[in-house]
């Protein structure tokens, strides 16, 4: 089966720093690919090279089969784009901006807009200046949808939902995936890719530092937990030994720890002594990364 | 209603074009309810024979300086300033709006996203443009005929098309213009700036360079002097100028694509 995205060596450059340099990717149909890596990490340069909005320094990325550049029509009538800066016209009402793009699109009417609207709550006859940014991003994701894309690139899609519209999102996703239409879902939230994704990407500084499947990923995946000792913390071999605890740091009277499966073994081994505040978050994608350089720089040894 | 490209930019030009609607009706009727005062008064004439010449040059259209007569009434208060700067304001602001504009709004990133090629997006804009320019120019066409008829100008009609048709070419030029720097640059205040002062720099040079003879020769590089020169007011359309016009607004129209295609798209 031909890859739906594939990037060959895919490189941009612009300015002193920005860009991405020799990308390699495929995402396969039907997947939820997440594209994950901290903000300016070039997530929307690769978006944009693949809408041939912007064009590459070197290397090519193919969708459909069809080069991004010379394909590019084809290639669009297929895909549902919602930007990460999202911008729309502010004088159009939502209904009047999503009927124009469907007849940009071939479409009568809304296309599949109207089913989309009424599942998001999204009211079509306020003009969009009028709405507040979550309304605004529900106006994107249905301008994404309307016209049953075989391929969605979403740049960061969850800003500014509230939790409900969120879960809404999420279904929204699952069917389409279910019928076989692929989603590259780009985030800088280690657990909204971990959530959604089948696989995913992870993007730094402009260069791919590795692709794998979620369940991986979440093995990898640890809860960082701070403990604030009442006296001097007490030594290093006092917690070693103990099963899924990692020390990952300390300073003065704080201790961190990574704790991977139950707690309890932590907690019991912590009840020896006067602990006088404990918090705890789940890793995010800095601290996923300290740990993978850290893994990275262990294995090298 | 919103079914192309072409049609979201005519409505998105739809409110400013009625306010220079307005404006263009406005200054027709006041200049032509002031006509019948001064016409026939050869008084006038010989008091403007006395001014510099350098204002002569800005003032006079078509080498006549007869501000008493219907056509040249008309050319020295309608078409050697007026006529031709309103068309022209409107011809650049929806020339760098249409597409830099657009591009700096961020909105452009979008409508990109659409099966709609680069090619096609530009030509339905640039379509818009002439449109709303030719629009304008038929408006203040058929309201010079009223008024016209009204004062006993007595410049025909056809004459008088012959001059709205050389101003509509001259803002052409230049709004053209305007949408191709937007086009190789995607910025709007630089597409206004550099077409603005290029049209006035070309008012400036048709009327200052009959002063000196060694600057003479310099006018034929001025789009305004074959809009102008002919007199058409008086001589109805002249098949050379209209032609030149026409050549320089076709150039920019040609360029305009080509410049888009290439280009990286600024992200918003």
């Amino acid at each position: 089966m031909t890859a739906v995205i594939r990037a060959e060596g895919l490189t941009k450059f612009y300015g002193a720093s920005r860009g991405v340099s020799r990308l390699e990717l495929e995402v396969r149909a039907g997947e939820v690919f997440g594209f994950l890596g901290p903000n300016g990490a070039g997530k929307t340069t690769t978006i944009r090279l693949m809408l041939d909005l912007i064009r590459p320094t070197c290397g090519r990325v193919e969708l459909f089969g069809l080069d991004a550049g010379k394909g590019s029509v084809e290639i669009r009538r297929r895909i549902g784009y919602l930007p990460g800066d999202l911008r729309l016209y502010d004088r159009l009402s939502a209904r009047e901006l999503l009927r124009y793009f469907a007849s940009l699109r071939g479409l009568n009417g809304l296309g599949e807009g109207e089913s989309l609207a009424e599942r998001f709550e999204l009211e079509l006859d306020r003009p969009i200046r009028a709405l507040s940014k979550g309304n605004r991003q529900k106006v994107g994701i249905v301008q994404a949808f309307l016209h049953r894309p075989d391929l969605l690139l979403l740049d960061e899609p969850t800003a500014g939902l509230d939790p409900l519209v969120q879960i809404t999102f999420n279904e929204l996703l699952r069917e389409v995936t279910g019928e076989g239409r692929t989603v590259f879902l780009s985030s800088h939230i280690l657990s909204e890719v971990q959530r959604l994704a089948d696989r995913v990407a992870i993007i730094r500084e402009g260069s791919l530092e590795l692709v794998e499947a979620v369940e991986t990923l979440r093995a990898r995946a640890y809860v960082r937990v701070e403990v604030t000792f009442a006296a001097r913390p007490p030594a290093k071999r006092a917690f070693s030994g103990l099963p899924g605890v990692r020390e990952l740091e300390r300073r003065g009277q704080v201790v961190i720890f990574a704790l991977e499966g139950p707690a309890d073994p932590l907690i019991k081994a912590l009840a020896r002594f006067e602990v006088f505040a404990l918090d705890s978050h789940e890793a995010d994608l800095e601290d996923f990364f300290l740990t993978l350089y850290r893994e990275g720089a262990g294995g090298a040894r | 209603m919103l079914a192309s490209v072409f049609a979201k930019t005519m409505r998105d030009r739809l409110r400013a074009f009625r306010w220079w609607c307005l404006v263009t009706l406005g200054f027709v009727a006041l200049y032509g309810s002031v006509y019948p005062s001064i016409s026939g008064k050869e008084s006038l004439n010989k008091l403007i024979k006395d001014y510099p010449q350098a204002l002569k040059g800005f003032i006079g259209f078509g080498g006549n300086l007869d501000i008493v007569s219907g056509p040249g009434y008309l050319g020295a208060e309608i078409f050697s300033f007026w006529a031709p700067l309103v068309l022209l304001a409107v011809a650049v602001a929806a020339g760098s709006a249409t597409l830099a504009g657009e591009e700096e709004q961020g909105t452009l990133d979008l409508l990109l996203s659409l099966p709609v090629s680069r090619t096609r997006c530009l030509l339905e804009k640039l379509a818009a443009l002439v449109c709303e320019v030719l629009a304008l120019a038929f408006v203040l066409w058929i309201l010079l005929v009223i008024v016209s008829y009204a004062a006993g100008m007595h410049v025909s009609p056809g004459n008088l098309g012959a001059a709205t048709l050389g101003a509509l070419l001259f803002a052409l030029d230049f709004g053209l213009l305007a949408l191709a720097i937007g086009a190789a640059t995607g910025r709007r205040t630089l597409a206004i700036g550099i077409s603005a002062t290029l049209a006035v720099a070309a008012d400036v040079l048709n009327a200052l360079a009959p002063l000196a003879s060694w600057l003479d020769g310099t006018k034929l590089a001025s789009p305004f002097y074959y809009y102008s020169h002919g007199d058409p007011l008086r001589n109805g359309i002249d098949a050379t100028d209209t032609l030149i016009l026409l050549t320089i607004a076709i150039v920019f129209a040609a360029l305009a694509p080509l410049l888009f295609r290439r280009r990286d798209i600024a992200s918003p």
